[in-house]
C-alpha cells in the first residue's frame, strides 16, 4: 500500500517537473522574449527543413499509397468501386496524413533532439552556457520550439499534397478501378477548408508536443553516452502514447458530433 | 567527389552500404538461427518478457485511439447517414485485421521495444561488452541477435492479436456511442473475417518484427563512441524501421489483395 502511495507521488511529482519544464519552454516563446535567439530560431528551422522534411512527407506518402489501396479494395468490397474517393478522403485528410506525419517527426526530430541535447548535457556544455550567463531553456529548448511552429504548417501543407498524390496514384494510375474525374470529384467533395484546418491543428499539436518531450528528455539527460542512448529510447515511448491520445482526443472532438460529409440535411 | 581512404565516394554510398549491412545481418541471424546448438533459450525468454513488459501500456492506448479515430469515427459517422450502422462490423473486421492492427503493433513495437533494444546494444558496444565476448568465444550474432529477433517476431504477432481485440472494443464503443445495437456489429464483423486475412495479419506482423529486430540491432551493434553516439543510432534506427514497416506494409497488403481475389468479394 505504502509502496503503492510513494509511486503515485513520484510520478506526480516527476509529470509536474515535466509541465514546468514545458511552461518555461513555451513562456520564452510567447513572451517573445526568443527574440534574444532568433538567429538560433531560425537555424532550426533550416536544419528542420534541409534535414527532416523529405524523410516526413515519404513516410506520409507511403501510407497515403496505402490508403488508397485499403479505399479502393474496401470500396470494392461493399460493391462501390467508384466510391474510393469518399475512403481516401477521410482515410488521408482526417487520420492517416496526422498520424504518419506524427510518427515521422517523433522518430526524425523528436530523437534528434534528444541525442543532441543529451550529448550537449553530458560533456557540461549545457552548464557552461549558464556559466557565461545565458538561460539555457531558452537557448536550446524555445529557439527549437519557435524554429517548428515557424516552417511546420507549410511542411505540413507538402505533406497533405503528398499524401493526396499517393492516394492518387494508387487509385487512378495503379489500380485503375475509377476514371480520374470520377475519382476527384468524390474526393474533393468530402473535405473542406474546414478539414484540413482540424487537420493541421491536430499536426501541429503532436508536433508541438514532440518537440517538447524531446527537449525535456535530451535537457534532462544523465549518465554518460549509454543515458543518452537510453534517454532517446524513453522519448519514444512518450511520444507514441502522446501521439495517439491527441489523435483520439482531436478526432472525437472534431468529427465525432458532426461527421462533416455532404449527405443528408 | 572527394577522395576518402583513397576511394572516391560517391552520393548514396552510406546508404548502399547501410542496406547491404542491415541484409548481410539478417541473413547471418537466419543462419545462426536455425543451426544448432540452439542455446540462445533463456535469452529469448528473458527478451519477450521485457517487450511484453515495456509494451503494453502504450499498446492499448495505441491500439484503441487507431482504431476508434480513422475506422470507428470517420467510417461510423458515414454510415449513420445511411442508417447502415450495422454494416460497421464488416468494414472493422476488413481494415482493422488487413491493416490497422498489423501497423499499430509494428509502430509501437518499434517505437518502444526497439529503441529500447538499440539503446541496450549500443551501450554494450561502446562499453565494450561486445569485444569481450568474442574474445571469449561466443559469437554475438547467436548470443544477442537472434533471441531479440525471434522475441520480436512472437511479441508483434501477439500484439497483433492484442491490437485486434482492443480494436474491436474501439469499434463496439462507437456503436454503443451512436445507440446502436451490438448484435448486427459482431454479425456482420464474424461475417467478413477470414481465416486467409487472419493469416495474412499474422504472417505481416511477424515479418514487421524481424525488420525491426534486424534495423534495430544492426544500429546498435555499430553504434559509434563519442557522447552522441548511442543516441544518433536510436535515431537512425527508428527512421529506418519506420520507413521500412510503410514499405513492406504496401508491398505485403498489394500482392495479398492482388493474389487473393476472393478476398475481396462483398459479404
Amino acid at each position: 500500500m505504502r509502496a503503492i502511495a510513494a509511486r503515485t507521488t513520484n510520478s506526480l511529482a516527476s509529470m509536474g517537473h515535466v509541465l514546468e519544464f514545458c511552461g518555461r519552454v513555451m513562456a520564452g516563446v510567447l513572451t517573445l522574449r526568443v527574440r534574444l535567439f532568433i538567429g538560433e530560431a531560425l537555424r532550426q528551422a533550416a536544419l528542420l527543413i534541409t534535414g527532416s522534411m523529405l524523410i516526413v512527407i515519404g513516410l506520409v506518402f507511403v501510407l497515403g499509397l496505402e490508403c488508397g489501396i485499403e479505399g479502393a479494395y474496401g470500396a470494392k468490397a461493399v460493391g462501390a468501386v467508384s466510391a474510393a474517393g469518399v475512403i481516401t478522403s477521410l482515410c488521408d485528410l482526417r487520420e492517416v496524413i496526422p498520424y504518419a506525419f506524427g510518427y515521422m517527426m517523433a522518430a526524425k526530430v523528436g530523437t534528434g533532439i534528444v541525442a543532441e541535447l543529451g550529448s550537449m548535457r553530458i560533456s557540461d556544455e549545457i552548464d557552461a552556457l549558464e556559466v557565461m550567463g545565458l538561460d539555457s531553456v531558452l537557448y536550446l529548448g524555445a529557439t527549437r520550439l519557435l524554429g517548428t511552429w515557424l516552417v511546420l504548417p507549410f511542411i505540413y501543407a507538402i505533406a497533405v499534397f503528398a499524401g493526396f498524390v499517393a492516394s492518387y496514384l494508387s487509385v487512378v494510375v495503379q489500380l485503375s478501378q475509377v476514371s480520374s474525374g470520377g475519382y476527384l470529384r468524390l474526393f474533393w467533395q468530402f473535405q473542406s477548408p474546414t478539414d484540413f484546418l482540424y487537420s493541421g491543428i491536430k499536426g501541429m499539436l503532436m508536433a508541438t508536443v514532440i518537440v517538447l518531450v524531446g527537449c525535456y528528455y535530451g535537457y534532462y539527460t544523465a549518465g554518460g553516452p549509454v543515458g543518452v542512448g537510453r534517454a532517446t529510447a524513453r522519448s519514444m515511448v512518450v511520444n507514441i502514447t502522446a501521439i495517439h491520445a491527441i489523435g483520439l482526443v482531436t478526432t472525437q472532438l472534431f468529427w465525432g458530433a458532426d461527421p462533416r460529409a455532404p449527405i443528408g440535411g | 567527389m572527394q577522395t576518402r581512404g583513397g576511394r572516391f565516394s560517391v552520393p548514396g554510398r552510406g546508404f548502399a552500404i547501410q542496406i547491404g549491412g542491415i541484409a548481410s545481418l539478417t541473413r547471418r541471424t537466419i543462419v545462426a538461427a536455425v543451426r544448432p546448438p540452439y542455446t540462445y533459450g533463456p535469452e529469448l525468454v528473458s527478451q519477450i518478457l521485457l517487450a511484453l513488459r515495456l509494451c503494453w501500456v502504450p499498446m492499448i492506448v495505441a491500439a484503441l485511439a487507431f482504431t476508434y479515430g480513422p475506422v470507428g469515427v470517420q467510417v461510423g459517422g458515414f454510415l449513420n447517414f445511411f442508417g447502415a450502422l450495422d454494416r460497421l462490423g464488416g468494414i472493422f473486421a476488413l481494415l482493422v485485421l488487413r491493416e490497422f492492427a498489423p501497423l499499430v503493433a509494428a509502430i509501437v513495437m518499434a517505437g518502444v521495444a526497439g529503441t529500447a533494444m538499440c539503446a541496450d546494444l549500443g551501450a554494450r558496444k561502446i562499453r565494450e561488452e561486445l569485444d569481450a565476448l568474442s574474445v571469449l568465444g561466443i559469437d554475438p550474432i547467436k548470443s544477442l541477435v537472434v533471441p531479440r529477433f525471434l522475441a520480436l517476431m512472437i511479441v508483434t504477432t501477439l500484439f497483433d492479436v492484442y491490437a485486434l481485440i482492443f480494436g474491436t472494443f474501439g469499434g463496439a464503443l462507437v456503436s454503443i456511442r451512436n445507440a446502436a445495437p451490438l448484435g448486427p456489429f459482431f454479425a456482420t464483423y464474424f461475417n467478413n473475417a477470414t481465416i486467409a486475412e487472419f493469416s495474412a495479419s499474422l504472417l505481416k506482423t511477424a515479418l514487421f518484427g524481424g525488420l525491426i529486430a534486424v534495423v534495430c540491432c544492426y544500429k546498435g551493434l555499430n553504434a559509434s563512441g563519442g557522447a552522441e553516439g548511442v543516441g544518433r543510432a536510436v535515431n537512425q534506427a527508428i527512421v529506418i524501421a519506420f520507413m521500412g514497416i510503410g514499405i513492406i506494409d504496401y508491398v505485403f497488403t498489394q500482392t495479398l489483395l492482388a493474389t487473393h481475389p476472393e478476398l475481396t468479394i462483398p459479404r
